[in-house]
């Protein structure tokens, strides 16, 4: 049996002609950070659309735990531990920031929904606002309370499509720091799509760079900064 | 809004229902209270979808009509007792309004009230030419028995109890939608209207409930039906007919739909200013489009929503971006 708890195989993305990600694999240990960098365009965030069944593959196969999730939609991938955040922030305006986060809690089979709903807030030190209307709060908070929808249920596996996006050098900072705690206490393994390279390069423990839909080199932070492949497509000056 | 709050409106509305049964001796007025208590319950049939699904509906006299239609050919047929034929036709709106809903409520915006108008008139023109069933143009009789739930229907009808009964109907529907909404289903449902994408990524599956709000909204729309059924023991192609999903829309928009009680208040209005304007009730839609267009403008949230703020004040925003640690 693998060891891998998200194994991505051979995944193609075609819209007509263009190849947005063609062949890509990727695996994710359990409670690994995965960085996933690229030039816009790349294919990242379609990779990750890919993965969690919000876009259909035209070639490759996705295993979850060792279970072919392929066919499988967004919800039942979603249901079997398979989470995500958008690059937009993706929340319930209207509703108070409690009660979608004990919704999703609840959606997801948690037992005592309203326990595990306060303990993701604390965890993102959300609780004080926890009665307040979601398109009430700030933006930085909206992004965690996104991040917080994502992590209920204790999902085995998240996947993070620039979750900095937007945030001010210190929400950056603050987050980063609560994800790579929460990977570690909760045992969750994280893909983390991010242009902020301090975060890629300081939270993840292995990172592929992905250039037209391909990936271009994958490896420990340190040996994908060095490589010269990826310091002429992306990195550059900022390496 | 708690339980409490609740149950002490309901209480409210139910005592003060009765006050104005007992207290108004003009037929003419109370007549005049019952036809808008009917459509205030059809406003709040139209206004739920709108509020729960986000979804406008052109057709919503479908089930309005379809209600009448139903019982009376069931009561025309002697298939049942009219309880009975009460029962079977609000399940069969509900049922059929719920399969619809499975395949009509995946169209987005604009297209989703086409697809109801197109529907509505469908049926519209159906019942207008089946003369032998529905009695085409010239509509039908309804034959109500001489008792219905053990009451006889000569005291039904007097003008008193039609209207305490309407008004006790609407106040247990806006009771029960009430309670529905606070429920774990009114959260599910509010997620799917806010954000969909986002609600089947948190394991939601996303058409059973926007059909079910579909349905629900048939069902209350199919009670105010029957109760003009009842009230007229009339129905024709005309409660099929779109410009009265229109009309119940405008109601839900004018009184407000984000308050479960906005619509029934914007059907009131509707109909006591109608009254009230008399000679000038000749350019009355001219009138109330003019209130819908300074309602949409000034209170989107309609007239509820302006009240709403009148009775909180104005109150501070609160200071959400400095929550302690950012």
């Amino acid at each position: 049996m693998s060891n891998y708890v998200l194994e991505a195989h051979d995944v193609a993305i075609h819209y007509g002609g263009v190849k947005a990600v063609d062949g890509v694999s990727l695996t994710l240990e359990r409670g690994q950070i995965r960085g996933l960098i690229g030039p816009n365009g790349a294919g990242k965030s379609t990779v990750i659309d890919a993965i969690t069944g919000r876009t259909r593959l035209t070639r490759g196969t996705v295993h979850l735990a060792g279970q072919d999730v392929t066919a499988l939609g967004a919800t039942q991938r979603r249901l079997r531990g398979l989470s995500r955040s958008f690059q937009r922030t993706s929340i319930f305006g209207q509703m108070a920031v409690r009660q979608q986060v004990e919704l999703a809690s609840h959606k997801m089979g948690m037992a005592d929904s309203a326990a595990d709903a306060d303990a993701v807030l604390q965890e993102l030190d959300l609780l004080p606002l926890a009665d307040a209307k979601a398109e009430d709060l700030g933006y930085g908070q909206q992004r965690r309370l996104d991040l917080a929808l994502a992590l209920v249920g204790r999902p085995q596996v998240l996947l993070l499509d620039e979750p900095m996006a937007g945030l001010s050098v210190q929400e950056s900072h603050d987050l980063a720091k609560h994800l790579k705690a929460l990977t570690a206490r909760w045992d969750v393994s994280v893909l983390l799509v991010e242009h902020d390279m301090d975060v890629v390069f300081g939270i993840s423990d292995v990172v592929t760079v992905f250039e037209l839909g391909r990936v271009i080199a994958s490896g420990a932070p340190a040996s994908v900064r060095a490589d010269p492949r990826v310091r002429e497509a992306y990195l550059g000056s900022t390496a | 809004m708690s339980i409490q709050r609740i149950t002490l409106s309901t209480a409210g509305a139910l005592a003060l229902g009765a006050v104005v049964a007992a207290s108004v001796s003009s037929g003419t007025i109370l007549s005049l209270l019952t036809q808008a208590i009917i459509y205030a319950v059809f406003a709040s049939g139209v206004g739920l979808l709108l509020r729960q699904n986000g979804m406008v509906s052109f057709g919503h006299a479908l089930f309005f009509g379809a209600a009448g239609y139903g019982v009376g050919i069931l009561l025309q047929l002697q298939a049942m007792p009219a309880e009975a034929a009460i029962a079977v036709t609000l399940v069969g709106i509900t049922l059929v309004a719920f399969l619809m809903g499975l395949v009509i409520v995946r169209v987005p915006g604009v297209a989703f009230g086409m697809l109801t108008l197109a529907v509505g008139q469908m049926f519209y023109l159906t019942a207008s030419r089946s003369r032998g069933l529905t009695g085409g143009a010239d509509g039908m009789n309804i034959e109500w028995p001489a008792t219905l739930f053990g009451l006889p229907m000569s005291e039904l009808l007097k003008s008193s109890h039609m209207f305490l009964l309407c008004w006790t109907v609407l106040v247990l529907v806006l009771l029960a939608l009430a309670l529905l909404l606070r429920s774990r289903f009114g959260s599910i449902t509010e997620a799917v209207r806010d954000n969909e994408e986002r609600a089947r990524f948190i394991g939601i599956r996303t058409l059973v409930p926007r059909a079910a709000v579909y349905a629900l909204s048939a069902l209350v729309t199919g009670v105010a039906g029957l109760l003009s059924a009842l009230n007229t023991g009339f129905v024709s192609p005309e409660n099929l007919h779109w410009s009265l999903s229109g009309v119940a829309l405008m109601m839900a928009v004018v009184g407000g739909y984000k308050a479960l009680w906005g619509p029934a208040l914007g059907a009131v209005i509707y109909f006591l200013a109608k009254d009230i304007l008399g000679d000038y009730a000749n350019h009355w839609m001219a009138i109330f489009g003019v209130a819908l267009i300074t309602v949409i403008v000034f209170s989107p949230t309609g007239i509820a929503g302006a009240l709403g703020r009148l009775v909180r004040g104005k109150k501070p925003t609160p200071a959400l971006r400095t929550a302690p640690g950012h």
